[in-house]
């Protein structure tokens, strides 16, 4: 069987093709197969948004954010990052720690007691039981974004999805110059990536502090599903 | 569930909302703090309306090109190892996901919070094949517990209901011995939900928009449930509703903001998930995925004049500014999906026969209108509804008489006059302090939830004060258009609703009381 004839076979168990034509239909012209380019869109707020804050101004601006989504923003310092997150998993509670596999950890000359690094070497169901029974989460963020008080991760066989969600503590460590303005700088980042032809991570997480929820009384309650606490230690 | 949650007519829908003094201080309240949130959040960017348009523009760019998007969303889950699945029918989608469920000879599912799911009966359809189907938002879980109550609100499902009546579900439902916290109660439901997490076999999401370049789905919370039920178990199956699609992270990037800000108020939610089938050598996250693409009437809105309903995208912003809402609740609108744009897509979802009262829920005040953030003219799709339920001639005897005799009064400025000048005294014995308070038949069910001043009588009314008032210099010249008005009898529109009440027969007994009873009553 030809690629093609395998690939059409393909579409129709899925129903693609009468789905696709009635969708066409619907708009009242023939299927549209061609390359569809994005118009230029009228306004660019999204561009402007905080985008002539100087990295001093975006600290800020990332500090004041995290105050309404009760995450801990802590200031450190490269040589300082080790007592940091000591103190910090102390103040935790100690426990068992779950760390990403990044190789920031060893260039940082991380190490911490009772800790575990996410690893493609061991089991996917090894790897979940430790996160699930670790008390703290430490992770490094590919970005920050200063608006929203948000780090951004990508999964790698070396991090995991599960890590971020669900250990009960969750620290991710924020290089400063990788705090960008808002969410538009790093998804036209990651999608410039793409395009190129690099392969991303299969899950891309945008977090903003602990886990909550509204849904009982409108009351906010923090700590659902996902870690219950955050913090951000900037270096 | 299903797209209608409830077999009573709208009526008495209507009236069992009216009558919940919790559930509308609730929804008051709800609204009132959402309303700021929004609000606050919509102003701190400074240029919102130009974020609306953004928002519009894509939405609409991606509609008109909606087959050729979702073609590429599809090509790149294939190319990614997912499966795809287009579904016409919602009994096409619950059966494919079924099929999936059973071959992988799994009884235990876990799901994230998804109005399409509701849309399709899912639920139903995978606990009937004998599975065990766990919501685990946690108002959704509540309401799941208190043996599927429907949910309220796009947003915040359980919102009708108060702290007391949750802990006594979970108190009858497992055996919960704690107090009425919340704080407490979200984290006994947290213990429990995270064991079916754990065990669970396969994880269902919705989909918040499919991001078609990359093939991948993008879900917006704040619990972390959503990212749980897709990266634990093994297999995760993604349900969309085939508008929810966008080009490329840019402009999911300007939607989320969108939402999240119109949704809650929040720059962003505490989790904004990116996902997609796993890539060789991760360690989590499904090793099998698939994407179910659900028509389920779509396709007929986007053929229709309709068509910009399809923009929504789920924020709920339409019905925390709506006062009919506020008043009536979720629930009344005997659908999954309440509110305004609910009024708009229930009936093209669901049909007239079932659903011909829903464009009349709305005081057309368009409130609505102005808080979309993707600009979907609710209030006047509102009125299309309208115009189209009466030229299929569905709406009631009396109304097509009232309509009629109305239409006959107004086309005649000679009749309209001689009503004019007997409407007091005719109206006279109908009311009190002022309010028409009592009228015949079918004219009774229209006053029952309408204020109807009194007309007043000749002397005083406009047209004799303008007669009659101090005149400035050259009045004459001020006076001429007025003749020409008069003659052709096109101010007597204004005063359309009076004109039609000197038709009622006087003498009927009335109060006050009577009056002021509740709006919306059984069998009026």
């Amino acid at each position: 069987m030809s690629r093609t004839e395998s690939k059409n076979r393909t579409a129709d168990m899925s129903n693609r093709n009468p789905f696709l034509n009635r969708v066409a239909e619907s708009l009242g012209r023939p299927r549209r197969t061609d390359d569809v380019t994005r118009p230029d869109w009228k306004h660019t707020v999204h561009l402007d948004t905080l985008a002539d804050s100087t990295p001093e101004q975006l600290v800020e601006v990332l500090k004041e954010q995290c105050f309404f989504i009760h995450t801990q923003v802590i200031e450190s310092t490269p040589q300082l990052l080790q007592a940091t997150l000591d103190d910090l998993i102390d103040s935790y509670g100690g426990g068992s720690v779950i760390r990403s596999g990044d190789p920031r950890f060893s260039q940082y000359d991380l190490s911490f007691h009772n800790d575990f690094a996410w690893s493609a070497d061991a089991a996917r169901e090894e790897n979940i039981r430790r996160a699930e029974a670790a008390n703290v989460a430490i992770v490094f963020a590919d970005y920050a974004l200063a608006e929203s008080g948000t780090v951004v991760l990508e999964s790698r066989p070396d991090q995991g999805r599960a890590l971020h969600f669900l250990p009960a503590h969750y620290i991710a460590v924020i290089e400063r110059d990788r705090i960008v303005p808002r969410s538009t700088q790093a998804m036209a980042e990651l999608n410039r990536r793409y395009e190129k032809g690099e392969t991303l991570g299969s899950c891309l997480n945008l977090i903003s502090g602990p886990s909550n929820s509204a849904d009982i009384e409108m009351q906010l309650v923090v700590g659902v599903h996902g870690p219950l606490k955050a913090t951000y230690v900037l270096i | 569930m299903s797209l209608k949650t409830d077999d009573r007519k709208f009526d008495a829908r209507t009236a069992a909302g009216i009558g919940d003094a919790f559930m509308r201080g609730a929804v008051g309240s709800a609204q009132d703090s959402l309303k700021t949130r929004r609000l606050t959040a919509a102003t701190a960017l400074g240029d919102w309306e130009q974020w609306r348009e953004l928002g519009q523009q894509i939405r609409q760019h991606t509609l008109e090109n909606l087959d050729y998007y979702l073609g590429q969303m599809a090509d790149n889950v294939e190319r990614r190892g997912g499966h795809v699945f287009f579904a016409r029918t919602k009994e096409e989608a619950s059966a494919y996901i079924r099929d999936v469920v059973q071959s992988k000879n799994a009884r235990k599912v876990v799901k994230s919070k998804s109005m399409v799911t509701e849309e399709i009966e899912m639920n139903h359809v995978l606990m009937e094949a004998g599975c065990e189907v766990i919501e685990s938002d946690l108002g959704e879980y509540i309401l799941q517990e208190d043996d599927w109550d429907p949910p309220s609100h796009i947003v915040a499902p359980a919102l009708h209901k108060n702290r007391k009546q949750i802990r006594d579900v979970f108190a009858s439902k497992l055996s919960y011995a704690g107090d009425e916290t919340p704080e407490h109660l979200a984290r006994f439901a947290r213990d429990i939900l995270r064991e079916k997490f754990l065990e669970a076999e396969i994880g269902i999401t919705g989909c918040n928009f499919a991001v078609a370049n990359l093939g991948a789905i993008n879900l917006v919370t704040n619990e972390g449930n959503g990212d749980l039920t897709a990266a634990l178990p093994k297999t995760h199956i993604a349900v969309m509703g085939m508008e929810r699609i966008v080009p490329t992270l840019e402009e999911m990037e300007v939607l989320d903001n969108l939402l999240c800000r119109s949704a809650v108020g929040q720059k962003l939610t505490s989790y904004i998930t990116v996902m997609g089938p796993r890539e060789p050598g991760e360690v989590d996250g499904p090793e099998e995925f698939h994407l179910v693409i659900v028509d389920n009437g779509r396709s007929e809105i986007l053929a229709s004049e309709f068509h910009e309903a399809l923009q929504c995208i789920r924020c709920g912003a339409c019905l925390n500014v709506c006062p009919v809402y506020r008043h009536i609740g979720g629930h009344a609108y005997g659908s999954i999906y309440p509110g305004p744009i609910g009024a708009v897509i229930t009936p093209l979802l669901g049909g007239y026969d079932d659903y011909k009262e829903l464009p009349y829920a709305s005081s057309l005040c368009g409130a609505c209108t102005d808080v979309c953030p993707v600009k979907i003219p609710l209030h006047e799709q509102l009125v299309m509804h309208r115009q189209n339920i009466v030229s299929q001639g569905r709406t009631g005897v009396a109304d097509r008489v009232q309509m009629k005799a109305a239409s006959k009064l107004l086309s005649s400025p000679g009749m309209f006059r001689s009503t004019l000048r007997v409407a007091y005294s005719m109206t006279r014995l109908l009311s009190r302090h002022g309010r028409i308070v009592r009228g015949p038949g079918p004219i009774e069910g229209w006053i029952g939830i309408r204020d109807m001043p009194q007309p007043v009588k000749k002397q005083d009314g406009f047209r004799s004060w303008y007669e009659n008032r101090e005149r400035v210099e050259r009045a004459d010249a001020f006076d001429a258009p007025l003749k020409d008005i008069r003659k052709n009898g096109l101010s007597a529109k204004s005063d359309a609703n009076a004109a039609v009440l000197p038709k009622a027969e006087p003498g009927r007994d009335s109060s006050v009381e009577e009056a002021a009873a509740p709006i919306g009553k059984e069998g009026r």
